[in-house]
């Protein structure tokens, strides 16, 4: 990999970082070392069903996908971008067996910290815990916000809303996943969309 | 109150009794009577509570029907969360179906123990991480299982509630039909871990 392309992922790490915490250049240099940068090529599998989870994942470029197997097939709980963070969270924080399987869809580069890292991370800079509970209240609020989602819209609202906020993903995501991910059957899914061509 | 505290805090990590004298002094206790609300859809959640005595109720309103979303009993910590740590209005409301005592502290009063003590710090941090499990567990639990293993899982986890609380609110928890959660009833009166419900 080229050098420019390695520090893009770094200084994307780092950005990532100053969302939730004040983090100088010389200190960011001091947290650089418990990260890891990680190529999986496309349609990998991250984690398996039953596996610990031993990551934090920033998806640097590429775009990652976490689903359920369940009887009738699977179902999409997540399609990551870039910028965003993916792995199977309740495995990896309690340290239990993964339901969730996390599988790339399109040849990825991860910025990953270790479970171990990040114990370490917390223990030596009082400000990663700062980072750890502003991270996990983001994400409680973006959760609580999926769950209102599932329980209040409608399914043409919920379509039109994703359609809205991830413009870019219908040409980079098999539609049965996002059709998965959305809880729309596909069928109805390819009815919606063309209404929104119409619109456009 | 040390003591609820101290039982609900060791759930995660211990802090010394020098952390729980700094949490302490900056706790309210707050009463409410049965059927009063906590908080209303619209307003701004002020509090983080610790549930210490009484049942409560969490919904929002989808058109005019009353959504559950959680039902808390003593020991859980509730508030409007996403109110409380975004600051923007709440969607939900909060309601005692009991007499209710809780121990609040205010985010303002939260912030300030993080400076105070790295313990403290370091258990918000795990506290949150875990509300925000739960979201991604009750996501999973709709996925995975059907009606009629939720409500056994239900039943078997919160043997107490199913007495304490309405059938319609646990109905509306599970997110089950009114008609269907009498015919699950139904079947599982034949159990005996369920006898409870008869």
């Amino acid at each position: 990999m080229q050098h420019q392309e390695k520090n893009t992922y770094w200084n994307l790490l780092h950005d990532f970082l100053r969302r939730f915490i004040d983090l100088s250049e010389e200190e960011f240099i001091e947290w650089k070392p418990y990260f890891e940068l990680r190529h999986v090529n496309k349609k990998k599998i991250l984690v398996h069903k039953g596996e610990v989870e031993d990551y934090v994942n920033i998806v640097a470029q590429g775009l990652v996908r976490k689903y359920l197997k369940v009887k009738k097939g699977d179902v999409t709980l997540q399609i990551a971008p870039e910028g965003h963070m993916v792995h199977s969270e309740i495995s990896f924080h309690l340290r239990k067996p993964s339901e969730v399987i996390v599988e790339t869809i399109e040849p990825t580069w991860l910025i990953s910290i270790s479970y171990q890292n990040l114990q370490a991370l917390y223990n030596r800079f009082p400000l990663a815990e700062k980072l750890g509970r502003l991270f996990a209240t983001e994400m409680f609020i973006i959760k609580d916000k999926r769950f209102f989602e599932i329980l209040k819209k409608s399914t043409r609202e919920i379509f039109l809303d994703y359609m809205k906020t991830h413009p870019q993903m219908l040409q980079r995501v098999p539609q049965k996943y996002i059709a998965s991910y959305l809880n729309i059957k596909p069928e109805t899914f390819s009815r919606l969309k063309h209404l929104l061509k119409k619109k456009v | 109150m040390e003591k609820a505290l101290g039982q609900y805090i060791s759930k995660y990590a211990d802090l010394t009794d020098e952390d729980l004298n700094l949490i302490r002094t900056r706790i309210v206790v707050r009463e409410f009577s049965k059927r009063q609300l906590l908080i209303d859809a619209g307003e701004h959640e002020q509090y983080l509570n610790l549930l210490v005595k009484g049942v409560l109720r969490k919904y929002f309103y989808k058109g005019r029907e009353e959504v559950i979303t959680h039902l808390a009993k003593e020991g859980d910590l509730i508030c409007a969360s996403v109110s409380f740590f975004s600051g923007q209005p709440s969607q939900y409301a909060i309601e005692a179906l009991e007499p209710v005592t809780v121990y609040s502290i205010s985010r303002e009063n939260l912030e300030e123990l993080y400076g105070l003590s790295p313990r403290i710090a370091r258990i918000a941090r795990l506290v949150i991480t875990n509300l925000y499990l739960d979201k991604e567990r009750w996501e999973q639990d709709h996925i995975q299982y059907d009606i009629r293993q939720r409500f056994v899982n239900f039943v078997h986890n919160n043997a107490d509630l199913i007495q304490r609380v309405p059938q319609k609110y646990i109905a509306s928890y599970l997110n089950i039909k009114p008609e269907t959660f009498s015919r699950l009833k139904h079947l599982l009166k034949k159990a005996p871990l369920l006898a409870t419900l008869s």
